[in-house]
């Protein structure tokens, strides 16, 4: 029963990742099918077209093991390995790189900016 | 072997490798023990020893491609139930990782594209803060390569966690809320883990970071692409 319910709650997941997908080649909207399923899950959440727990368990499930399902297109880099030799190291270089001023971006800009609202909250 | 016997075969496979491989990170909590990355490497250990080639392999690794979908559209349900965090700390979340997401695609452009790379590579490199599934799907509608761009998401992850620590400390980022966008601005779900470690509103505000910098991702990385002549 419980195998069931679990399954029903992927299959609903599935179809907003299908619908996003359709949205997506009916409009041409420049976003992925599973991206547009997102935002339209959460909207159908926001505006309580049905409750969380339709889909609560399934999508912990899923989460769970997102790992998994994005190893079979990693392994994908063995026709690729050329890619990381000779010049290719400095690829990685470039990557730190631009990784530590994301990370330095985010967080000074959003701690800065909630420090702020703080502040102002004492104040009023 | 018949397709369908060979397809059950590298599903168990690929299953059975992330099963074990996830045992003994549960059991040692290494970073560098995290499936995502001895799972791929045994298999393609495997693959090599056996001179399976990758098409053959996807017979079976596709089903479990299959519900990279899905597992993104359940994204929407940790965002929604830390909506109250996110509602009550909208401007700073929604800044940071707007600065985060803008600020990683011009330095991954400007950077690679300086040091004479080509335009595939520079393409599958763009979305490298973002989490797995929607990176790979981002890069090839940019013209990138995904598995490339699955292997990139994964050293942006590891630099977050083996550098960031330093990186945050070094500018004073202390806060929830800054820790959090930091964590999972830039390293995805890996550094939602690392956040983890911090404490329990920190992993709260990078995985709703996580969830936003793949939404926005999708809207910028294309238009960026494409202000910088990828596409």
């Amino acid at each position: 029963m419980k195998l069931l319910v679990l399954l029903l709650q992927i299959g609903f997941l599935y179809g907003f990742f299908i619908l996003g997908q359709l949205l997506r080649e009916l409009f041409s909207i420049p976003l992925p099918g599973s991206i547009l399923g997102l935002i339209l899950m959460f909207t159908a959440l926001s505006l309580k077209l049905f409750p969380l727990r339709w889909v609560d368990s399934g999508a912990t499930l899923l989460l769970a093991f997102l790992p998994l399902f994005f190893i079979p297109a990693t392994v994908g880099i063995v026709d690729y390995f050329d890619v990381f030799t000779g010049k290719g190291v400095l690829l990685i270089v470039v990557l730190i790189l631009s990784t530590i001023l994301t990370m330095a971006g985010s967080g000074l800009t959003s701690q800065y900016l909630s420090r702020r609202s703080e502040a102002g909250k004492e104040l009023s | 072997m018949q397709p369908f016997l060979l397809a059950v075969f590298f599903i168990a496979l690929t299953v059975g490798i992330y099963f074990f491989m996830n045992l003994l990170y549960l059991k040692f909590h290494y970073s560098v023990l995290m499936p995502a990355l001895t799972a791929t490497s045994l298999i393609i250990l495997f693959l090599s020893f056996t001179d399976v080639s990758y098409n053959a392999y996807m017979v079976g690794g596709e089903w479990i491609d299959r519900l990279l979908g899905p597992a993104v559209v359940a994204l929407a349900i940790p965002l929604y139930k830390q909506r109250k965090l996110l509602f009550e700390n909208l401007m700073p979340i929604f800044t940071g990782t707007l600065a985060g997401v803008m600020i990683g695609l011009t330095t991954g452009i400007t950077l690679a594209k300086s040091l004479g790379f080509s335009d595939v590579l520079v393409s599958s490199l763009l979305p490298k803060s973002i989490t797995s599934p929607v990176a790979m799907e981002i890069a090839e509608q940019i013209g990138g390569i995904p598995s490339l761009a699955a292997v990139f998401v994964m050293i942006a992850g590891f630099t977050g966690i083996i550098i960031g620590p330093a990186v945050l400390r070094l500018l004073h980022i202390d806060t929830a809320i800054g820790l959090g966008m930091g964590y999972g601005a830039s390293a995805h779900g890996i550094g939602t883990a690392k956040a983890l470690e911090y404490g329990a509103r920190e992993a709260s505000v990078s995985s709703v970071a996580m969830s936003l910098s793949a939404i926005f991702g999708s809207f910028l990385a294309p238009l960026f692409a494409w202000l910088f002549h990828l596409i």
